[in-house]
C-alpha cells in the first residue's frame, strides 16, 4: 500500500502542470495508469492467492507427490484422475464422502428456505422488527467450530442437553446420537441452517423490500389469495435473491469444514467425513497430496460451471 | 402473472378494508409474532445451554441441568496429589487460602481429612474452598492458561489489521474500477466475481503450495523466531485482505453512484486522486465500509482453517488453540464448553454494542450479495 501511495503522490504535481496543455490521449493514459495504481495492490494479492495456486497445482495433478515436502516426485499421467474407478481404497474413501456431501448440500439447501425464506416473509408481512432480527442474526457471530461443538453439546447420545431435555419431557423415547450416520445427516444441516438463518433471511428480506408496493397492493385489491400473491407477485420479482441464496448455499455447503472438525471428523467420527475433510486428510495427514488435489478438481469443476451459469443468469435478470 | 389476478371477482375488491379482514389480519399478526418469539427462543437456547454446561462437571453431564449446578461436597478422603492433577490445583495457593504456612510440605498422599485434623481447620472451610473448583473448574483451566491470552491477542491483532487492510485496499479497488467504463476494468471486475464460485475446499491445498513457496523464500523463516511468527501471521492477513467478490461489488457500485463532478472539482482545486480518496471519498462511503466490516468481522475473527494450517501451534489464534485444548481435555466437557464460550464472548460483546450497525450492514450487504 505504501508503494501506491508514493507512486500517486509523486504524480500529483505534474498532473497539475500538464493539464494546462492537455493532449487528450496522454491525459486518458495517465488516468488509466492511476486507476491501475489503485487496483493493483489488492489485485496482486488476489491473483497470487486465488488464481496462481491453480497454475501451481495443474502440473502436480499428474504426479504422485505425497506431501508438501515430498523430495521424489514422479510423473504418473492420468492415474490420479482414474483412481476413483480403479483404486478401491480411493473409491472407498471418495464415494461415501461424496454421498454424504450431496445429502448435506441438499438438506442444507432446504434449510435456506425453511429458516431463511419463511422468516423473511414473516418479517416482511408484519413489519421488520429489529429486536427479532438482532436475535436471529446472532448465530452468525459463532464460529463453525463453535456450532459443531454446540451440536455435540445438544445431541451427544449420553450427555446431550437437548437429548436429556426431550427425554425428560417424554417427547422422544430414544436419544439422538450425533455420532451415528443418521444423527450426523440430520443434525448437521439443521445446525448449519440455524447458523445462517439470519443471513439468508436478510437476502430474501432485501428481495422482498425491493418489490414495488403498488404491485402488491394491486394484487390485494384484486383479491388474490396469499399463495397467489407469493407465486405470482413476490417470487417472480425476487429472482436475484433466489440466485444469490442458491449460489451461496451450494458453494458454501460443499466446503463446510469447521463444523465437521468439531464433530470429530478428523479422527473419531467417520460419519462426518465429507469431501472437504477427505481432501484435507489426503493433503495434510496421509500423504496423498496429488490425489487429494485431483479429487478436489474433479469435484469442483461441475460446481464452478453451475456457479458461473447462475451468476450469468443473475446478471441477465438484473438488467 | 396477471391472468389470475385480473379474473378475480370484482366483488372481492376492497375486501382488505372490511372489519372481518382486519380482524383476520390481527389474528395472523399475533400468530406471526408468536412464531417469531418461538424461533428467537430456539436461537437463544443453545447460548444459554452453553453457559450452563460450562459449569456442569463432566461426571454430572449425563443428567439434565437447566441452571448452574449446586457445588457438590468435596470428598474429604481425596488426596492432595490427585486433586492437584484433577483440578489443576496450585498447592501454594491452597495453603495460603486455608492458612497453612507456606513452608509446610504437603505430601501428595495427604488427604483433606488429614489436613483438617492436623492443622485444626474446620471441614466447612476446606469444602467452601473447593466448591469454586467444582463448578468453575473449566473456567479456571481456560482463564488460567497463559496460551489463551496469547491466542486471543493474536486473533484480535489479525482481525484488526485484516479489517483495516481489507477496507483500504477494497476502497482503492472500487475507486479504480468505478464505472466499469473500460474493458480492462470489466475484466478485473469479472476476475473478482470468480471468487464467489470457487469452493474453499478446492483452493486449500494449492494455496498452501504457493504460500509455502513464498514463505520459504524469506530468509530465516525455517528457524523458530520472530521472522517465522511474523511471516506466518502476515500470510493469514494476506489471505484476508486479498479481496472478495463481495468487497469489490459493494465498493464499485457505491463509488459509481457518487457524482463525477465532485472529483473533477477536487482536481480543479489541485487535489491529487489520492487526496480525493482520503479526504472526500472515504467520508462519503461510510455505509459500504460499515457493511463490509460487519460482514467480514465474524468471518475473520472466527477463522479456523487458515490459522490451523499456516500457524505453528505455539503461535496460534483462538480457534486452533481451542481445538488443541479439546484434544488435551478430550473428555472434560466442562473445560471444552468453557473454552468455546470464552471464544464467543468478545465478538458477542461487539455484536450487542453495535447491533444496529450489524443489522443495517447485513441488509446493505444482502443487496449486493
Amino acid at each position: 500500500m505504501g508503494r501506491t501511495l508514493k507512486k500517486t503522490a509523486s504524480k500529483a504535481p505534474d498532473a497539475a502542470t500538464s493539464s494546462n496543455q492537455p493532449g487528450l490521449k496522454s491525459l486518458e493514459r495517465r488516468r488509466i495508469l492511476q486507476d491501475w495504481a489503485f487496483i493493483s495492490p489488492q489485485l496482486f494479492l488476489f491473483v497470487m492467492l486465488t488464481l496462481v495456486p491453480f497454475l501451481f497445482a495443474i502440473p502436480i495433478l499428474f504426479t504422485d507427490m505425497a506431501n508438501f515436502t515430498d523430495p521424489s516426485v514422479n510423473n504418473v499421467g492420468w492415474a490420479n484422475f482414474t483412481a476413483i474407478f480403479d483404486n478401491p481404497s480411493v473409491a472407498a474413501d471418495y464415494f461415501p464422502a461424496l454421498k454424504r456431501t450431496l445429502i448435506f448440500v441438499g438438506l442444507n439447501y432446504t434449510t435456506v428456505y425453511i429458516f431463511g425464506l419463511s422468516l423473511a416473509l414473516l418479517m416482511f408481512e408484519f413489519g421488520v422488527r429489529r429486536g427479532f432480527f438482532t436475535i436471529i442474526y446472532m448465530p452468525l457471530m459463532l464460529s463453525g467450530l463453535a456450532v459443531g461443538y454446540l451440536a455435540v453439546m445438544l445431541f451427544a447420545q449420553q450427555t446431550g442437553s437437548m437429548n436429556l431435555f426431550l427425554l425428560d419431557i417424554g417427547l422422544i423415547s430414544k436419544p439422538f446420537d450425533i455420532f451415528s450416520a443418521n444423527g450426523t445427516r440430520w443434525i448437521l444441516p439443521a445446525m448449519v441452517g440455524w447458523r445462517y438463518a439470519g443471513f439468508n433471511m436478510a437476502i430474501f428480506l432485501v428481495g422482498l423490500l425491493a418489490i414495488p408496493t403498488d404491485t402488491i397492493e394491486a394484487s390485494i385489491v384484486d383479491g388474490a389469495s396469499y399463495w397467489q400473491r407469493l407465486t405470482r407477485v413476490y417470487f417472480p420479482q425476487m429472482w436475484p435473491s433466489f440466485i444469490i441464496a442458491t449460489t451461496m448455499a451450494l458453494i458454501g455447503a460443499f466446503s463446510v469444514f469447521d463444523e465437521l472438525v468439531a464433530m470429530g471428523a478428523l479422527y473419531v467420527n467417520p460419519e462426518a467425513k465429507l469431501l472437504s475433510i477427505l481432501f484435507f486428510t489426503y493433503g495434510f495427514q496421509i500423504d496423498r497430496l496429488a490425489l487429494g488435489m485431483t479429487l478436489a478438481v474433479i469435484t469442483s469443476v461441475p460446481l464452478i460451471i453451475v456457479g458461473v451459469l447462475l451468476l450469468r443468469l443473475q446478471r441477465r435478470l438484473q438488467y | 402473472m396477471t391472468n389470475e389476478t385480473e379474473t378475480a371477482e370484482p366483488t372481492q375488491a376492497g375486501k382488505h378494508r372490511t372489519p372481518s379482514y382486519r380482524r383476520k389480519r390481527k389474528i395472523y399478526a399475533g400468530i406471526a409474532v408468536a412464531v417469531m418469539i418461538i424461533y428467537s427462543l430456539l436461537t437463544l437456547i443453545p447460548f444459554y445451554v452453553l453457559g450452563v454446561r460450562s459449569t456442569v462437571p463432566t461426571k454430572e453431564s449425563t443428567t439434565l441441568h437447566l441452571w448452574i449446578p449446586e457445588a457438590d461436597e468435596v470428598n474429604l478422603d481425596a488426596q492432595v496429589g490427585n486433586l492437584a492433577v484433577f483440578y489443576d490445583l496450585d498447592l501454594a495457593d491452597f495453603k495460603e487460602a486455608i492458612g497453612i504456612p507456606p513452608t509446610v510440605f504437603l505430601s501428595a498422599r495427604t488427604s483433606l481429612r488429614d489436613i483438617s485434623e492436623e492443622y485444626d481447620i474446620p471441614e466447612a472451610e476446606i469444602r467452601s474452598f473447593f466448591s469454586g473448583f467444582y463448578t468453575y473448574n473449566g473456567w479456571r483451566t481456560i482463564l488460567g492458561d497463559e496460551q489463551f491470552y496469547g491466542a486471543l491477542g493474536r486473533t484480535l491483532l489479525i482481525t484488526v489489521v485484516s479489517l483495516v487492510g481489507l477496507t483500504i485496499l477494497s476502497v482503492f479497488t472500487g475507486y479504480g474500477l468505478a464505472g466499469l467504463r473500460r474493458r480492462d476494468q470489466r475484466i478485473v471486475y469479472s476476475t473478482y466475481l470468480l471468487q464467489m464460485v470457487i469452493p474453499a475446499m478446492l483452493i486449500l491445498l494449492p494455496q498452501f503450495l504457493v504460500i509455502q513457496w513464498i514463505t520459504n523464500l524469506i530468509p530465516g523463516f525455517s528457524d523458530p523466531g520472530m521472522t517465522r511468527v511474523v511471516t506466518q501471521l502476515a500470510s493469514i492477513v494476506a489471505i484476508n485482505v486479498k479481496g472478495t467478490a463481495f468487497s469489490v461489488l459493494i465498493f464499485t457500485a457505491f463509488i459509481n453512484g457518487i457524482p463525477r463532478e465532485l472529483e473533477e472539482s477536487a482536481m480543479i482545486d489541485g487535489a491529487s486522486r489520492m487526496q480525493y480518496v482520503w479526504r472526500i471519498l472515504m467520508p462519503l462511503i461510510k455505509a459500504p465500509i460499515v457493511a463490509l466490516v460487519v460482514v467480514q468481522l465474524p468471518l475473520i475473527y472466527n477463522q479456523f482453517l487458515e490459522p490451523f494450517v499456516y500457524l505453528d501451534p505455539r503461535n496460534s489464534t483462538l480457534l486452533p488453540y481451542i481445538q488443541s485444548t479439546v484434544g488435551v481435555y478430550s473428555t472434560n466437557f466442562q473445560v471444552i464448553y468453557a473454552a468455546i464460550l470464552a471464544s464467543i464472548i468478545p465478538l458477542m460483546i461487539v455484536y450487542t454494542v453495535f447491533r444496529k450497525m450489524f443489522v443495517k450492514g447485513a441488509l446493505a450487504g444482502a443487496v449486493k450479495g
